[in-house]
């Protein structure tokens, strides 16, 4: 876990920042995405990535801790994200592999796997509509975002 | 915290403090105690207070109300020699008093007129008051708009004097919440709000939550003195969320000094008691949700990204002595004062009707209202749905205990009448020289071999007679014998040999063969293993009987108690079960029930003894956080006897035990395959780990693991310096046979030693073992009527239709074969021999629902294979049927998990 962690803050993702892990509990991580695509490149999004104790047996979950308006994030910040699911998990799966399968999911939303059925059918069948939705959702609760 | 729409019964605490009574006519004063009836209940009772007209009792008693309760106050005066007479009475209707005060019973003192003279009615003009009693109800909040009033019970107070719903009455409506000392049109009846906690303002959102624990709202307040503002804040916002019901506008704050204003002068409480009230009543307005101003602001600074206009976010209010607070780095932790834990994930409130208590020892533990039931571990809406799930089976429990059987089954008529058993004799001829056909205690025939002293339920005439009549006839010389352990063989005369192999031209070459071409030494005769077994316990029989009388409701406790009082051996004898005010002899139907039902009972997930092995596997394991229960180890030397009391006496149990743990009884190696069964996400890990190369994908893996056993991490070295030994290709195959050894035992080892301890005591371990574990659960649950048509309608199918040739013989199998196979062939593709309480369209699978699924797979040559997560059976496409029938059985009576995958 320290190596993963080393490894992350080492890596320098641009997308993933402030990674913070408490010395006395490892296995709860927070950091914020930060996207890049629209509409959410105007805000940053704090996470929580919990390790279970039986970690790298059993997947990381992850929770969103800043509202966001995206068809795969519903509105108690859970993200269904197949690369940490049960049926797809693999104890080599690294942390940074999980991030970034995260950001790309948050830049390019899935609506045929959707959380939020409404979400999806808007991004699907209105996309203006859903881009301006979540642009004004985005500006009114997402985080700042750090600077580069 | 109020329960909205819940039309249930809720918890009242009511505390019986102390009684003025007039003087008595006689010089002898009064022994008084309190009688409290609610609804016609059982009566509560306080204790007797000697000789005085100014009894103090302060007993709390909690109470289980609906907003229209009757509450029945009786003052009696205690005499040993005569009955105890009423020095004074009052009946009350709950509703009126929630009526007057909003709904809101919390630090009510309430002051009732005692009268004497039948009806004791307050309205009766010719009733004496004879003193008063003063009593304090606290902990009720109830949503009146959703309790209906009901026509037959009127609140006999004029509306006028009511207070204004402060729902209905806009802003400023909320602190009259408080004022509920206005005494109304209720004789004989006075009510004032109790001043509590500290009345420091900035404090009271700590009374949102003492409110519910009911006890020490002092100490509490005390300790919220110490606490930094942040805290303060953290706690606000709870106590924000709690008054959610509230709308917006009442939830806003209101200057401390309007709750001054408003608290006390309203209330028009009688003389003797407005000298108590002091100014503190804001602590009440608190409790009704009011927050103070600062804390809000402070709140949303935390928060800014949480405006309270939108729900969604904002959370439940935290439980009764918890804490919610801040790290230096900002992040929010949890601090439960009750057990002085910390913990990263927010607690779930207690649920409605629960209550968190502490005993004599200091330990903490659960109450629950609802049951009149108590936990020691913190109900969680998971275990909540166990909870659920399991006290769902109770209707199933009682459907179910006459319906299991073993051998020989009547599946049409249990008891056959006489005549027909006398048909059948009388087609099979006599029994052979030396048998005795006896009826067990239920009826049951049995029989008796009295040269080797074995007794059996079969019938010896038709042993062994699978074959069938359509045999070709022997060669001449030849005659058929069966060795003792019931192996066919052939003896050849002419040549005075004997062989197994059959001499008839087509029996197939090689090893004897049985029903179906399968060869004997595969077809395993359970009908006679279970003879064995019944054989020692008959040679181990102890005479006459011993009595467990027990009444169901406290059906676990007592036969604990009496379980355990007997030595061990002595449960060996004839039971005789009582449930007390229920007559009746108990010839086996009794103790059947007995068995069914206290088997459920210990099961009961809120003891903590057992679990469910996972969301999908309803069968049970032994919960490693048992230890909760502080008695834990007896109870599951407890259950060890009784389940073992279970197989001498031939009785069922409802739910069975996890595939692994029958295996540990019948001390088996646990394999890596028998983790699936309980943990298939585990299961996948060590699979991956031992089939890929670890090396390569740089897997940070030591001889050491973690778990988790309620929110404490426990770490384990697989073997000595196992933290510093790391994982890699060359020693791997040792780390998954050490993972596989730890995750099997982990947290359960003292319990289940315990276990295996007293069901030793009872029947020695060592008789097992002619089982397998699979056997083992027959044995234990019985075997029950498979609905085929149920089954066969919640079937899929995949790479075969409903019409494939092989589909149609599998069923065609499974209707013509016997129940024990049907029983095995489930057992072997969905892991137990149960059905689900729902039939098949409920059987679950590790991702949720998941029916019973065949699938194409492989060649003719292969055997069907099984996954037990995904209800799944491999059906390789045979040939013939006859081919189809031999691979299912020979795959299904194999023990070993060879065929299951």
């Amino acid at each position: 876990m320290f190596k993963e962690l080393g490894d992350i803050r080492a890596s320098g993702l641009k997308a993933f920042r402030d990674v913070q892990v408490d010395e006395s509990n490892l296995l709860l991580w927070h950091g914020v995405i930060v996207p890049d695509n629209p509409p959410y490149n105007k805000g940053a999004f704090r996470i929580e990535i919990n390790f279970p104790a039986e970690y790298p047996f059993k997947p990381p979950k992850i929770h969103f801790r800043t509202k966001i308006y995206h068809p795969n994030i519903d509105e108690k910040g859970q993200v269904c994200l197949p690369i940490i699911s049960a049926e797809n998990w693999k104890p080599a799966t690294k942390t940074d592999q999980v991030i970034q399968a995260l950001v790309a999911l948050v830049n390019d939303p899935e609506p045929e796997h959707p959380l939020r059925a409404d979400l999806a059918e808007e991004y699907i069948k209105d996309r203006k509509k859903f881009v301006k939705n979540a642009e004004e959702f985005t500006k009114k609760h997402s985080e700042r975002r750090p600077p580069e | 915290m109020s329960e909205q729409g819940n039309p249930g019964f809720q918890p009242l605490s009511i505390t019986i403090e102390c009684a003025h009574l007039k003087s008595p006519s006689s010089f002898l004063k009064p022994n008084p105690y309190v009688e409290l009836v609610i609804d016609d209940k059982a009566p509560r009772k306080t204790e007797v207070v000697k000789c005085t007209i100014q009894p103090k009792w302060n007993e709390e008693f909690t109470v289980l109300v609906t907003p229209h309760s009757l509450l029945h106050y009786r003052v009696l005066d205690h005499c040993s020699f005569r009955k105890d007479s009423v020095l004074g009475e009052k009946r009350l209707c709950l509703y009126d008093i929630l009526h007057m005060c909003n709904g809101r019973c919390e630090y009510l003192e309430i002051t009732l007129d005692l009268y004497r003279g039948s009806p004791a009615d307050s309205q009766n003009v010719a009733a004496v008051k004879v003193g008063e009693l003063i009593t304090l109800m606290h902990g009720l909040r109830i949503d009146l708009s959703s309790a209906n009033t009901p026509s037959a019970i009127q609140p006999s107070i004029p509306t006028s004097s009511r207070i204004p719903d402060p729902r209905n009455s806009g802003s400023g409506g909320l602190s009259n919440g408080e004022t509920g000392g206005i005494r109304g049109g209720l004789n004989g009846v006075r009510f004032r709000v109790r001043p509590h906690g500290n009345g420091n303002n900035v404090s009271n959102g700590t009374v949102q939550s003492q409110i519910r624990q009911g006890a020490g709202p002092v100490s509490h307040s005390h300790q919220m003195l110490h606490a930094d503002l942040s805290t303060l804040a953290a706690r606000a916002a709870a106590a924000v969320a709690a008054a959610s019901q509230m709308s917006q506008d009442q939830a806003q704050a209101l200057p401390p000094s309007h709750h001054h204003a408003n608290g006390v002068q309203s209330s028009e409480h009688p003389a003797e008691g407005e000298s108590s009230a002091s100014p503190s009543t804001s602590g009440t307005a608190l409790a009704n949700g009011i927050v103070n101003p600062g804390a809000v602001a402070s709140n949303v600074e935390m928060e800014p990204r949480v405006p309270s206009s939108t729900a969604t976010v904002v959370e439940e209010p935290l439980p009764a002595g918890w804490e919610m607070r801040y790290d230096v780095y900002g992040r929010r932790y949890y601090v439960d004062h009750n057990t002085r834990s910390t913990s990263w994930e927010r607690p779930q409130p207690l649920p409605a009707g629960w209550e968190i208590r502490r005993d004599q020892r200091g330990r903490i533990y659960y109450v629950d209202h609802n049951t009149r039931t108590t936990t020691w571990q913190r109900p969680s809406t998971e275990r909540l749905q166990h909870y659920q799930h399991w006290q769902g089976e109770r209707a199933h429990v009682m459907s179910q205990g006459n319906q299991r059987f073993l051998y020989p089954q009547h599946p049409t008529t249990p008891h056959p009448d006489l005549s027909s058993i006398a048909e059948e004799e009388d087609s099979l001829g006599p029994l052979p020289e030396g048998w005795e056909k006896r009826l067990g205690p239920e009826g049951r025939p049995y029989f008796c071999n009295h040269k080797n002293r074995v007794t059996q339920w079969e019938d010896p005439r038709t042993q062994g007679e699978e074959l069938g009549a359509d045999e070709l006839p022997l060669p001449p010389g030849w005659e058929i014998r069966l060795t003792e352990d019931h192996v066919r063989y052939f003896v050849d005369h002419n040549k005075k040999t004997t062989t197994f192999q059959d001499p008839r031209p087509g029996a197939p070459k090689g090893m004897p063969v049985g029903a179906y071409g399968v060869p004997r030494a595969y077809e395993r005769s359970f009908r006679w293993k279970i003879s064995q077994f019944r054989y020692l316990c008959q040679n181990n029989a102890i005479p006459s009987h011993i009595k467990i009388s027990v009444s169901r409701q406290t059906l676990f406790d007592e036969s604990y108690q009496q379980i355990m009082r007997f030595p061990a051996y002595e449960l060996r004898k004839r039971l005789y079960i009582i449930f007390r005010g229920e007559e009746g002899l108990d010839y086996g139907g009794v103790s059947r029930e007995w068995f069914f039902m206290l088997s459920h009972e210990v099961l009961n997930p809120m003891y903590c003894l057992f679990e469910y092995a996972n969301k999908s596997n309803y069968s049970l394991q032994i919960n490693p956080a048992s230890y909760v229960n502080p008695d834990h180890l007896l109870y599951f030397k407890f259950i060890g006897r009784f389940i073992a009391m279970a197989l001498y006496h031939g009785r069922f149990i409802y739910s069975g035990f996890t595939m692994p743990f029958y295996k540990r009884m019948l001390n088996k190696q646990l394999t890596m395959k028998d983790i699936e069964s309980i943990d298939p996400e585990f299961y996948n890990s060590l699979v991956w780990i031992r089939d890929n190369n670890i090396d390569e994908c740089g897997l940070e893996l030591y001889f050491s693991v973690d778990f988790e056993v309620l929110g404490q991490v426990m770490h384990h070295e697989l073997k000595e310096n196992g933290d510093k030994v790391r994982v890699c290709e060359e020693n791997k195959e040792e780390y998954v046979r050490l993972m596989t050894e730890w995750r099997m035992t982990r947290g359960i080892e003292d319990q289940t030693n315990y276990f295996l301890q007293g069901f030793d005591e009872v029947v020695p371990l060592v008789w097992l073992k002619y089982f397998d574990e699979r056997e083992l659960e027959l044995m234990l649950c019985g075997m029950q009527e498979v609905d085929v048509d149920d089954w066969q309608r919640n079937t899929i199918y995949r790479h075969y239709t409903r019409s494939s040739k092989q589909v149609v013989w599998f069923w065609q199998f499974v209707r013509q074969t016997d129940n024990e196979k049907r029983a095995r062939l489930l057992q072997f593709v969905t892991g137990t021999c149960r059905v689900p309480v729902g039939g098949f369209a409920e059987l679950m699978g590790s991702n949720g629902p998941q029916r019973f699924c065949i699938e194409k797979v492989g060649k003719d040559t292969w055997l069907p294979r099984s996954h037990t997560c995904f209800n799944r059976l491999d059906l390789p496409p045979y040939k013939s049927y006859e081919q189809l029938v031999e691979k299912l059985i020979y795959a299904i009576e194999e023990t070993e998990g060879f065929g299951q995958e």
